[in-house]
């Protein structure tokens, strides 16, 4: 369910300008962690179409 | 360095590496650079060495900001998954109001509800198994709402409970409960089950996944009318070991806007009966499918699907990122560590794509033509 992902604007080349390549790197949303749904389920509603009101 | 937090699996896809972590069943996707700067903090005997190792290689970086940011990864990645708590509520009888009869793959199986809505998230897609009576039961399902929470039960013992908004998770759960009955397997049988939905030819298959509303149901749909076979429709369960994907006997949810492109070309379409389910969702039909000869298939190749108005059909490669970013979030993968080697294992074996299409013809004979190149490979 959870997802890291890189949402900087600014481009890889700028950002090992500014902070060295390897602090560029591994900085927070370079990488992704991506986990799976902890049970099984079908496909969820859309948001506000829950007929449980 | 601390060890333990590093990854337990680790896998090269082309320009990817895909890493699997034991304590919170997560994979991560990196770029090699990452992943060496990665190994070369795990083997680093300490803070100090890596450090230097660190100033080395890179004059311009602070050491200890990238110290931090590597803790920081790694402790993400090693969150461990809280159990759900286990509950014991007894069954309320007095619940069942409503009841169906349904014979799938041999089985008797009988179902009580304690209303129309909660009805509607199981019955509709299964209308087609329906029989009217019978004596010989197997299995009993119970589904109610009580207190705000939708329990399921199975010969009268809890399964799950959930918030009832959170219905898809009970059908999530009632499907595996189904696919462990009809098949004669465990849960603990299972690989995973995919948020896609599957299409055998008869020798092979192919998962399609893509966000809600892309399109995975109609093309399924489409090619079900076209002589292939439906295999499994939202759910699609694989097995562990043979690593194949399992028949789900749920029909196929189709959803209004796609009524006018199937309505031609699928017989009898017009006489599915209409659901109205999710308000917002809007109207649904359930097209029920042919059994396919066999109750499990290998899975050879994954396409993202994508309808778009107007657009011309195409199919290209796509990299383990794409794909696992849609996959991964949306599925229910086991945490069994022999279960998460199998699902690696088996990407690696996979041809992945993504598809675009809105023409109902030129898709048919574009994937027509896919599966007969994956039956030479």
């Amino acid at each position: 369910m959870k997802k890291e992902n890189n949402t900087d604007k600014i481009t890889r080349k700028d950002a090992i300008k500014k902070m060295g390549k390897y602090a560029a790197l591994t900085a927070a949303g370079t990488f992704l962690i991506l986990n799976p749904l902890k049970a099984q389920s079908a496909s969820p509603p859309d948001p506000g179409g829950n007929p449980f009101g | 360095m601390n060890n333990s937090l590093a990854p337990t699996y680790q896998r090269l896809f082309g320009e990817y590496w895909v890493l699997w972590y034991e304590a919170s069943n997560s994979y991560s996707i990196v770029e090699p650079e990452f992943k060496r700067l990665l190994d070369s903090y795990l083997k680093s005997k300490n803070k100090k060495i890596f450090v230097s190792k660190l100033a080395l290689e890179d004059k311009f970086s602070n050491p200890n900001t990238i110290l931090e940011n590597i803790h920081t990864y790694l402790n993400n990645c090693n969150k461990t998954i809280t159990a759900a708590l286990e509950r014991l509520d007894v069954i309320d009888l007095t619940k069942r109001s409503l009841l169906k009869h349904y014979l799938i793959k041999g089985k008797t199986i009988q179902i009580y509800y304690d209303s129309e809505l909660v009805l509607n998230t199981i019955h509709p897609a299964l209308a087609h198994h329906t029989i009217k009576t019978s004596d010989s039961v197997q299995i009993t399902f119970d589904i109610y709402v009580k207190n705000g929470q939708l329990h399921l039960y199975k010969n009268e013992q809890l399964i799950s409970c959930v918030p009832k908004h959170d219905y898809h998770l009970i059908q999530g759960k009632f499907i595996m409960q189904l696919l462990c009955t009809i098949h004669n397997k465990n849960e603990a049988d299972w690989l995973g089950t995919f948020h896609g939905s599957t299409i055998t030819d008869g020798n092979t298959s192919i998962l399609f996944v893509g966000e809600s509303g892309k399109g995975k149901s109609t093309l399924c749909a489409l090619l079900a009318s076209a002589g292939f076979n439906l295999l499994a429709d939202d759910v699609s369960p694989m097995l562990s070991q043979i690593k194949k994907i399992f028949h789900n006997p749920s029909a196929i949810s189709i959803k209004e806007g796609a009524f006018n492109l199937l309505q031609p070309l699928v017989e009898t379409f017009e006489d599915l009966p209409i659901v109205q389910f999710n308000k917002r969702k809007g109207l649904i039909k359930y097209m029920p499918c042919k059994h396919p000869k066999k109750d499990s298939y290998p899975c050879d190749a994954i396409i993202i699907v994508n309808y778009k108005d107007m657009s011309k059909t195409l199919l290209e490669r796509a990299s383990i990122k794409t794909l696992l970013e849609t996959l991964i979030p949306d599925s229910w993968l086991s945490p069994n560590p022999i279960h998460a080697k199998e699902f690696l294992d088996w990407l690696e074996t996979l041809n992945i794509y993504q598809l675009t299409y809105s023409d109902t013809k030129s898709v048919t004979a574009e994937l027509s033509k896919l599966f007969k190149q994956l039956n030479k490979n």
